[in-house]
This record gives C-alpha cells, structure tokens and sequence, in this order.
C-alpha cells in the first residue's frame, strides 16, 4: 500500500478529480477553499500540488493564458493512476476504521 | 484605467514574480492575479482585497524560502542585526542628545525588542500562544512602518545616508519575513 494520504491531499486530488478539465491553480485554489470550507492560502495549496507531483499523484502541464491573467500561461492538473489509487487507500482506510463506529457518536456534556 | 484598478498591488507582483521559481513564476503571479479580478475583488471590495493578494504572497514567500531552516537562516541574522542596529543607535541619541532624541531613543528600544522577540519566538521556539503570535506580528508590521518610513525619508532627505537604507531594508525585510513564517506555521499545522 502507497503512504496514506493527509486530509489537505485528499482535498486537493479530490478537487482535481471534480474539476476536471478545469483543474488549473486558481480553480484549484477556490475549489479546496469551498470543499473544506475554511480560509487555505496560496502557498499552502502549491506546496501539495509540487509534493504530489513529486511523489507521481497528479501530472500538470502547461497552457496558455488569458488577458484577466495579463496573458500568463496556466497549469492544468491530472491525476495520475497511482494518485487514484492512493485516493482509493485512503477510502478504504477511513471505511475501516468507522466500520464498527455506531453513528452519528454521541457526545456527553 | 479602469483596467488598471482590476489588478493587484504592482509591487507585490514584482515582489512574486523576483522571488518565485521559474516553473511558478508566470502560473502562479496569473492565477492570482485571476482570482484576485475575477471573484476576490467583488466580495471583499479593494482594501480587502489588497489584503488578501498580501496574505497569498506571504505565504508563497514563505515557500519560495523552502524549508523552515532556511527561514531560520535568514531571519536570524537580521534580526541580531538590526537588534545591534537599534542598541547602536539608542546608544548613540543617548550620548548627542539632539533635539527630539527622546523620540528616536524610544523607537530605538522598540525595534531591539521586537527583534529580541523575533530571535525568541522564531529562532529558540520560546512559546508564546495566540495572543503573544498576534504581538509579534503587530511587532513585525511596525518593522515594517518604520523601516519604510526611514527608507522614504531618506530618499529624499538632501544628503543619502548608506547606513540607513541598510538598516531600513533590513528592517522591512525581517518584518516580512516574521510575517511570513507566522503564516507558514499557521499553514504547516493545517496541511495534512
């Protein structure tokens, strides 16, 4: 089994995986903001888009800009078979470790 | 014009588009810039806005610094510099005594703690909580104000002075760069 995904991973392969041809950095960005609903900053998001890149989870490649972007080019993000697999461990990780979790767990005062 | 109040501060974009890696240079500076005219500009309005283009450099700042060791590396001496900077001066306003050195001897004291401060919390992990992270970077926006305010000054005083735009950048600078990696801590402990 791959190393197991974080949840901030989760949601940046997730988003891409929802975008789908659409999947470049801005999107990204706004898409990972709505998902986990919390204010995520730029830095954040690039440095797990570089580390999965890295580690081979997504793929990106370059495309050109337009005038809002003052014409620079954007990057587009795929997720790569082994990504999917990871996304795949991770479900399958999290679905165990709740199987035996009676819900919604109550929560004592 | 009308185009022109559609986009970010320049100088952060300069600022982006020196420090960032050739790879995310002209990627990242667009993405923001989209965001920035496209969705951020209408719900925060331009002041929030700015603020939230700053934020995002901050935090590319830090990562365009790599690793938190780099960071180390250069905030630790800047700070020690402009903590000598600030002694020296003090020092100095103490023994001349011009007009108004009450003043400067004031700000003086005030940058030597703030950059004590900084070397404490950042360099020797000192912890402080919330409320002692929200000082430091109330220090760290006055570093700024007062470096910046030396710079400005001293650009157009009739004689240039090349120790006071050292210690003006020096001091912008380390402010920047306290902010900066106060938001990749922030940022640290949210990913994963």
């Amino acid at each position: 089994m791959a190393e197991l995904l974080g949840t901030f991973e989760q949601a940046v392969l997730l988003t891409i995986l929802r975008l789908e041809d659409e999947a470049y950095g801005r999107a990204i960005l706004s898409g990972v903001h709505e998902v986990l609903r919390r204010d995520v900053s730029a830095g954040s998001v690039y440095t797990t888009l570089d580390r999965l890149e890295t580690r081979g989870l997504v793929n990106s490649k370059l495309a050109e800009g337009t005038p809002a972007r003052g014409g620079r080019a954007r990057r587009y993000y795929t997720v790569a078979i082994d990504g999917m697999r990871a996304l795949n461990d991770a479900r399958k990780t999290l679905a165990a470790m709740w199987a035996n979790v009676q819900l919604p767990i109550e929560v004592q005062p | 014009m009308s185009m022109n109040r559609q986009t970010p501060p320049r100088w952060v974009e300069v600022l982006l588009e020196r420090l960032l890696s050739e790879r995310d240079r002209e990627t990242v500076v667009g993405d923001l810039r989209e965001e920035y005219a496209e969705s951020v500009l209408s719900k925060r309005g331009r002041v929030g806005a700015n603020l939230w283009y700053l934020r995002q450099a901050l935090s590319l700042l830090r990562r365009s610094l790599g690793e938190e060791g780099r960071m180390k590396k250069a905030l630790l001496p800047l700070s020690m510099f402009t903590f000598a900077c600030a002694c020296w001066l003090g020092v100095m306003e103490m023994m001349l005594r011009h007009p108004g050195y009450g003043t400067r001897v004031g700000v003086a004291v005030l940058i030597a703690l703030i950059s004590m401060a900084t070397v404490l919390v950042r360099m020797a992990d000192v912890g402080v909580g919330a409320r002692g992270e929200r000082w430091l970077w109330v220090g760290a926006v006055l570093l700024i104000g007062i470096g910046g305010q030396a710079f400005v000054r001293n650009a157009r005083a009739a004689h240039f002075e090349g120790f006071v735009l050292v210690i003006s950048v020096a001091l912008i600078v380390q402010g920047l760069l306290t902010l900066a990696s106060g938001i990749g801590r922030k940022g640290q402990a949210r990913i994963s």
